[in-house]
């Protein structure tokens, strides 16, 4: 008891100097005062056969020659927040050997609103499905800091699931709203597991890649150190490389930060990778693995200052570096033509995303979700999955979720159950029974409409409704007695769909990076210029693309669009100094090429539209007009039927300007001669369009992009999309009669009338040729 | 061959329509789709176009139906594993099917009717022998007096036209019964009809036992008559004058015409007509069989016998082994049997007899429910798909006619089915609000649509759902008996010569007001589950509606089964008739009203009433229309008088003394063909859909609330009954 208590006072006594950890969270001057982490010492010697790690001189005094520990932060997310009156979220941490064997602490910090009754409310963690620590749920007014120390023999080598999962219950209100109010955040600057053994922070394999972490932000970095780098032949390799680390790294949000001098070591969920012949890189480190001057070598060093792995990829000369490079990336080679059939999510969600692909049941089980027992107002549960690139039934496809689940019969008539897909509300279905009811099987039908390519989340959430909760005793929110259970014994039921790839199609990009990821032979890769910025932004980019899809794409780059030819492209650069073919084939205005980003030149088109918008508005006022506008928004409200949607002749779709507040666009098009896909990464300048890249490769907005371009407006942090109006079809399977049926179906179930108009036709046809045909046949007047 | 061409462009516009109505789009195209093709046929249909755009019309209608299908398989049925919504929900699909293919067969029959034959007249001299065969089983001698007397007045060289009466009811299994009170009448019947007989020069011809029913009294008599042709009447259809000399001339031109089938005339009206008194501004309900759908039957060659009013070829008959007596509907098995040998039939659209029909409730389902047990019987033993040398088209009018019959039991379904949910919650037919508008209303409205397109002249809207519902409650058990049994059922004849004394409510009326009342607790539950449950409301007032509609068809039915009270002693039928009016051998002028099988009413003017005691004897004189231009008298008894200024009243019976004086009455009271077709044509009105619709719900509450006043009284007359007891 007294031990927690003072680890409880160790956390806390860290969460004061946060400001500090975080700008140098090895630092541990915060836990100083602790006479407490069993800590082995000579541990240090047996590792690695590194030097002790020097204290870093510009911390704290009080650390000096005595850092005990290795943190890594937990969190794989900018926040996390756990809201309403259940919700937990699961994720998986690579550990390494190293890592596995020492004692460690899990520690974080947390929040909550005021309005959550702490004696009712627990928060719980969990580790490899082992609870290791769990408590009242009561840091309304100050943050708390909580530590759990993890039994030896938990934590084990590769991944490890962690588990934050809170209970939460109002103090006074029983209504619905009131569970809206209910939230507990965790900072992630705050949540670490704690190696005792110093020696955890050493790499030992290529394989401890995958250990790379987290920073306080939830964010991955890697450092590429590549002296040569402007060598335009090496760009590729580069590229490659990226690709490798961030396969093997596959975390949420990574990014590639390419530069020739050695960065600053020993940053949280950070890795510097050096690449380059021995002559190019001995000037950077003060020692070469051995070998390294006699062939290919792929091995760690370690700072001596922090102790922090350096991945040294070196050789003779270059094609020897190539083949180091190749050590790493080459085991992360999966076949083009093979469709995964599951996501690799575990990173930042657990259980991996099961690919859907035609007709599957896929249980509740498999997707993740328990069966539970709940006693409170709103219950949500999700879960998670996944379609492929040639998705193509949002106009017309259903799900059915085969719903097991039972409520008591004080749950009144009216309460309901909604199911969400990435945040739309898709179904609704009410729960009309006064005396209770067990539901086997319950088919609930779920639109399509709001899947894309990739990994989609869905939600389920039951409203219930009860007399207890209208009335509201003191206590009634806590109450214990189960309304309703959830069983893992439903399934998903997800049907036949169309499948075939549009053109453009930026969802199918950031879901599953086609078309990329199908193409066996190698991407042409168009890089305006190869400085640092471009380059970064290129490997970033690149390496997001490789774990959507799930394997390295092998690039060559290019000089000239020309060089492209029928394969799909990629162009990367500042939009100025693009050409203006990409430009006109994925749909930007040219004339905005130089303007953009220049603070001056304000979009003449936004304006106008702006204003006719504006008289549009001030005009609304006439009778006529307000009626067919009332007739259309109610048409629209209650049928989803808008005007577009009743569109005969294609939409003339205008070149598009990006705007002034958005610093990034990706934007996708057919080449010239309209056989191969391009796709666009631009920002006015490289410096924009490194950190751009950088900030939409994080899993969260990365899920955002879609449309035929997407802009980033680092300001608010928005994606804004420009919507796909006109596309081309390309083939992605084989001929089929019953696909093609479905791809019909989609296309005039988003094309309305031409459904109308075919079948109107067709009953015309049919009509007169029943009338020739009767004329001829049986008895003639 | 240039029908393969046709037929496969068809065939193939048919999978075009078919794959496009089978893509899964979703709600919203429906919903615009069903719009559209609403509108189109509306358009149609106001602008009445017909020929080619009649079929269009019908191909847009298919379209949206063929929708409804598809949606209905493939997303409204409940979960296998929710038995208690499962089943009846699968019931209530099996229901709608059967209607849905009851709709393509009757589009396949009546997609292009054949228009009025032209009169085709027998070559000079070459008149084939007629024999005339009118079956009695127990109808009275004055009814039957007069049917003889007007078939054998019909236009026909007198050499060559037998009329004979074929008597059932005197036979003498029948004379020797051992039910002394039933031999005694029988005898009586056959000493009187065969002096009728002699009387007006008619072959009098029973049998020994009474084998087979009807089809067996009219084998009895191809045994013993030899004429080419037979012609067929019942006992109370009397043919016009022109009736041979309209239909035997076809079978000259055609040696393999087997049957020239004429419509059913009906001077009277039926129970429904009457208690709604619609029969003067509405087309009967059998005007839509005879006037459409036999036409259709027509261009398939498959035109059937209807028992009466046909004249069939005696060689055809022969070959068959004469009339088939399998089921209790010989006329159409007849049909049935010979069409499979080959032999062909017409239909001749133009009423050449007019008969009398059931004037009560239970007389008239009586009569209904032989017809839908013999189909059932014929369905069953002969099953018409599989029927060998049938062509296609025909199984298809055979099948179509057949089925009909088992109408009770989807409509029994359709009445039940809302009470499902409303009572006991159960959901058995899932669908949002908006798919309910976009499929179900839609293929409701082009249903009726449709039903106005093809029939719209000869059935108003929501009739036949109203006469459907009318025989559902007692069909359902004899059809369901007849599946069960099938060789149970013996034939019945229909008695057609009751009539209604004094208002009242019918024998078989109660089971009409259970149901009404279940049903309109069912509204109130209705009205009920809005206010409690209003997060379900909308399901609610759906289902609500649907009992509404339902609701409505039982208390229409109320006033059908209340029957109205009428003063003459049998069936009146209206005639307008210039004559004068003799007493004392003084003659006045006079106009007959309405007249029966046993009197006319007649108005006289400027004579003294008081001069006319009842029993008076007098004589009507008038112009017959089989006559040569003279007036001939009809010697009469005043039954009964008012009086209304100069103008008298006077109820007269008949008192035939000669064989002429039974065609008097015969002319009198079956008038001629002419006048048929032209009442026939003045009902012939159009109303239009909403217009139907508007004055079929007017039509519906007169007659619910007539029904309820008519259920009161009889409550306290048996109150009253209970209290002198």
């Amino acid at each position: 008891m007294n031990r927690t208590l003072a680890a409880l006072l160790v956390v806390l006594l860290a969460a004061t100097t946060q400001t500090f950890a975080q700008s140098n969270p090895f630092d541990m001057s915060g836990e100083r005062p602790a006479a407490e982490p069993p800590v082995e010492m000579p541990k240090q010697e047996g590792g690695g056969g590194q030097p002790a790690i020097q204290p870093d001189a510009g911390a704290d005094t009080l650390s000096g020659g005595a850092r005990h520990d290795f943190r890594r932060y937990i969190v794989p997310f900018d926040a996390l927040s756990l809201s309403g009156e259940v919700d937990e979220r699961t994720w998986s941490m690579y550990l390494t050997p190293a890592q596995a064997q020492s004692p460690a602490t899990l520690n974080f910090g947390y929040q909550n609103a005021i309005v959550i009754a702490p004696e009712v409310s627990s928060l719980s963690v969990f580790v490899n499905g082992e609870l290791v620590g769990e408590g009242p749920i009561k840091a309304s007014d100050t943050p708390e800091e909580r530590s759990y120390e993890l039994r030896a023999g938990l934590l084990r080598p590769g991944s490890n699931d962690i588990r934050f999962r809170v209970q939460q219950r109002h103090r006074t209100d029983c209504t619905i709203e009131s569970t809206y109010e209910l939230w507990t955040e965790i900072a992630p600057d705050t949540a670490f597991i704690s190696f005792a053994d110093a020696e955890s922070a050493v790499f030992a394999s290529v394989d401890d890649i995958r250990a790379v972490g987290v920073d306080g932000n939830g964010r991955t970095r890697f450092n590429l150190v590549v002296p040569g780098m402007a060598q335009p032949s090496r760009t590729a390799d580069m590229m490659r490389l990226a690709q490798g680390l961030a396969l093997r790294g596959h975390m949420p949000a990574q990014r590639v930060i390419l530069s020739q001098g050695l960065p600053e070591l020993g940053k949280p969920g950070e890795l510097t990778v050096v690449a380059g012949t021995v002559d190019e890189v001995s000037p950077l480190l003060a020692a070469l693995p051995d070998g390294a001057a006699g062939g290919s070598v792929t091995a760690f060093v370690h700072d001596d200052k922090t102790n922090a792995p350096v991945l040294v990829l070196s050789g003779p000369d270059w094609p020897a570096v190539r083949a180091a490079i190749e050590a790493v990336a080459e085991p992360m080679d999966r076949p083009s033509e093979v469709p995964r059939d599951i996501i690799n999510t575990e990173r930042w969600l657990l259980p991996e995303t099961p690919v859907v692909a035609g007709s599957t049941r896929l249980r509740f089980s498999e997707l993740g979700v328990a069966t539970s027992e709940f006693t409170g107002r709103r219950f949500r549960s999700k879960f998670s999955v996944a379609v492929p690139s040639d998705f193509y039934a949002d106009a017309y496809g259903e799900a059915t979720i085969l719903l097991d689940a039972a409520y008591t019969e004080t749950v009144l008539p009216g309460s309901r159950i909604d199911i969400y897909v990435n945040g739309n509300i898709a179904s609704t279905v009410p729960f009309d029974s006064a005396t209770g009811g067990i539901l086997r099987h319950l088919p609930i039908n779920v639109t399509m409409r709001h899947f894309r390519p990739g990994p989609n989340l869905i939600e389920l959430e039951a409203v219930l409704l009860t007399e207890q909760d209208k009335v509201c005793a003191p206590g009634a929110p806590a109450s214990t007695d189960s309304r309703f259970a959830l069983f893992d014994t439903s399934e998903l039921h997800m049907p036949n769909f169309a499948r075939i790839g549009l053109r453009p199609n930026l969802a199918a990009l950031s879901g599953a990076a086609a078309p990329y990821r199908n193409s066996a032979g190698t991407i042409p890769l168009f890089i305006d210029r190869a400085d640092a910025d471009t380059l970064s932004a290129a490997a970033t980019f690149l390496a997001r693309l490789a774990v959507a899809g799930g394997r390295p794409i092998a690039v060559e780059t290019i000089v000239s669009p020309l060089a492209a030819g029928t394969r799909n492209a990629l162009f990367v650069g500042t939009l100025p100094e693009l050409p203006k073919t990409v430009l006109t084939q994925v749909g930007i205005d040219p004339s905005r090429q130089m303007s953009w980003g220049s603070a001056q030149a304000t979009g003449r088109g936004e304006d106008t539209q702006k204003a006719i918008d504006e008289w549009q508005t001030r005009l609304s006022g006439g009778a006529w007009r307000t009626q067919i506008t009332a007739l259309q928004n109610w048409v629209k409200q209650e049928f989803d039927i808008s005007l577009s949607s009743l569109r005969i002749l294609p939409q003339e779709q205008a070149d598009f300007a990006p705007p002034e507040t958005a610093t990034l666009l990706i934007a996708q098009g057919a080449n010239p001669t309209d056989d191969a896909t391009w796709t666009l990464v631009a920002a006015p300048t490289a410096k924009l369009l490194s950190d751009g890249v950088s900030a939409v490769s994080d899993i969260r907005q990365w899920q955002r992009i879609a449309g035929h371009i997407s802009t980033y407006e680092p300001a608010s942090g928005a994606i804004n999309v420009v919507p796909v109006t006109n596309f081309e079809f390309v083939q992605t399977r084989p001929a089929s009669i019953g696909n093609y049926r479905l791809i019909i179906a989609n296309w005039l179930s988003s094309n309305i009338l031409f459904y109308a108009v075919a079948l109107v036709v067709l009953s015309v046809l049919l009509g007169l040729a029943t009338s020739s045909m009767l004329s001829r046949l049986g008895r003639r007047p | 061959m240039s029908k393969i061409g046709p037929v496969a462009a068809w065939a193939f516009f048919s999978l075009c329509v078919i794959a496009v109505i089978t893509l899964p789009v979703n709600l919203q195209t429906q919903l615009i789709v069903s719009v559209l093709v609403v509108t189109f046929m509306a358009i149609l249909k106001l602008i009445k176009a017909e020929g080619r755009w009649r079929l269009i019309a019908l191909a847009f209608g298919t379209a949206i139906v063929l929708r409804y299908v598809y949606w209905r398989t493939t997303s409204t049925l409940p979960p296998l594993n929710q038995l208690e919504n499962f089943i009846p929900g699968f019931l209530l699909y099996l229901a709608e099917m059967y209607s849905v293919m009851m709709l393509s067969l009757s589009l396949f029959v009546v997609a292009m009717p054949l228009p009025p034959r032209k009169a085709k007249a027998v070559s000079p001299g070459a008149f084939p022998k007629v024999d005339v065969f009118v079956p009695s089983y127990n109808e009275d001698a004055g009814l039957l007096a007069n049917t003889l007397a007007a078939a054998k007045g019909m236009d026909y060289p007198a050499d060559k036209l037998t009329v004979w009466l074929l008597d059932d009811g005197g036979t003498q299994q029948k004379r020797y019964s051992m039910n002394l009170v039933e031999a005694q009448r029988a005898s009586a019947r056959h000493v009187e009809l065969q002096a009728l007989c002699d009387d007006l020069g008619v072959r009098y011809l029973t049998r020994e036992r009474n084998e087979h029913a009807k089809a067996g009294n009219l084998n009895n008599g191809m045994l013993h008559s030899d004429g080419e042709l037979i012609a067929v009447f019942d006992a109370d259809h009397a043919p016009a004058r022109d009736f041979l000399l309209e239909t035997v001339g076809y079978f000259e031109s055609d040696p393999k015409l087997f049957l020239v089938q004429t419509p059913h005339f009906f001077l009277n009206p039926d129970p429904l007509e009457r208690n709604l008194r619609t029969f003067e501004k509405m087309p009967s309900e059998n005007e839509m069989f005879y006037g459409i759908i036999q036409r259709g039957l027509d261009k398939w060659n498959a035109a059937f016998f209807c028992g009466s009013a046909a004249v069939l070829r005696r060689k055809a008959l022969e070959d068959t082994e004469g009339f088939s007596g399998m089921s209790i509907t010989e006329d159409c098995e007849t049909a049935l049997a010979l069409h499979g040998r080959g032999w062909n039939s017409i239909y001749v659209d133009r009423p050449l007899i007019a008969g009398l029909q059931p004037a009560t409730f239970a007389s008239f389902i009586g009569q209904r429910s032989r017809w839908a047990q013999g189909m059932m019987q014929i369905l069953l033993f002969r099953f018409p798909l599989f029927k060998r040398g049938l062509s296609i088209p025909q199984r298809l009018c055979y099948m179509s006619s057949t089925l009909f019959w088992l109408f009770p039991v989807s409509r029994t379904i359709f009445l039940f089915a809302p009470l499902f949910y409303l009572f006991f919650d159960l959901e058995i037919f899932t669908a949002s609000g908006g798919e309910f508008l976009a499929y179900t209303l839609a293929y409701m409205m082009v249903n009726l649509m449709m039903q106005n397109y093809l029939y719209g002249a000869f059935r108003w809207p929501w009739i036949s759902e109203l006469y459907e519902y009318a025989q559902t409650v007692h069909l359902l058990p004899a059809v369901i008996s007849v599946l069960m049994r099938p060789s149970r059922p013996t034939f019945k004849v229909t008695a057609k010569d009751e009539s209604i004394q004094e208002s009242r409510l019918s024998e078989i009326s109660r089971p009409f007001f259970v149901i009404f009342a279940v049903l309109f607790v069912a509204l109130l539950m209705t009205v009920y589950r809005v206010y409690t449950e209003p997060y379900k409301a909308d399901v609610t007032l759906v289902v609500g509606g649907w009992n509404l509609l339902n609701l409505i068809m039982a208390g229409c039915a109320l006033g059908v089964v209340s029957e109205r009270g009428e003063k003459a002693a049998s069936r009146r039928v209206k005639v307008s008739r210039r004559c004068e009016f003799g007493v004392a051998d003084q003659w006045y002028p006079a106009t007959i009203e309405d007249v029966s099988a046993n009197g006319a009413r007649v108005q006289v003017y400027g004579v003294d009433a008081a001069t006319l005691p009842v029993d008076t004897d007098g004589l009507i004189r008038f112009e017959p229309y089989s006559g040569d231009g003279t007036s001939e008298t009809l010697p009469v008894a005043v039954k009964n008088k008012e009086i209304a200024g100069d103008i008298t009243t006077l109820g007269c019976r008949y008192l035939p003394e000669v064989a002429r004086h039974h065609s008097l009455v015969a002319d009198l009271i079956f008038a001629n063909s002419q006048q048929w077709s032209e009442f026939q044509k003045a009902r012939r009105g159009n109303p239009g859909l909403v217009g139907g619709t508007v004055w079929f719900l007017w039509l519906a509450l007169y007659q619910m609330s007539r029904g309820l006043i008519y259920f009161a009284r009889s409550l306290r007359s048996s109150d009253q009954a209970e209290a002198t007891r």
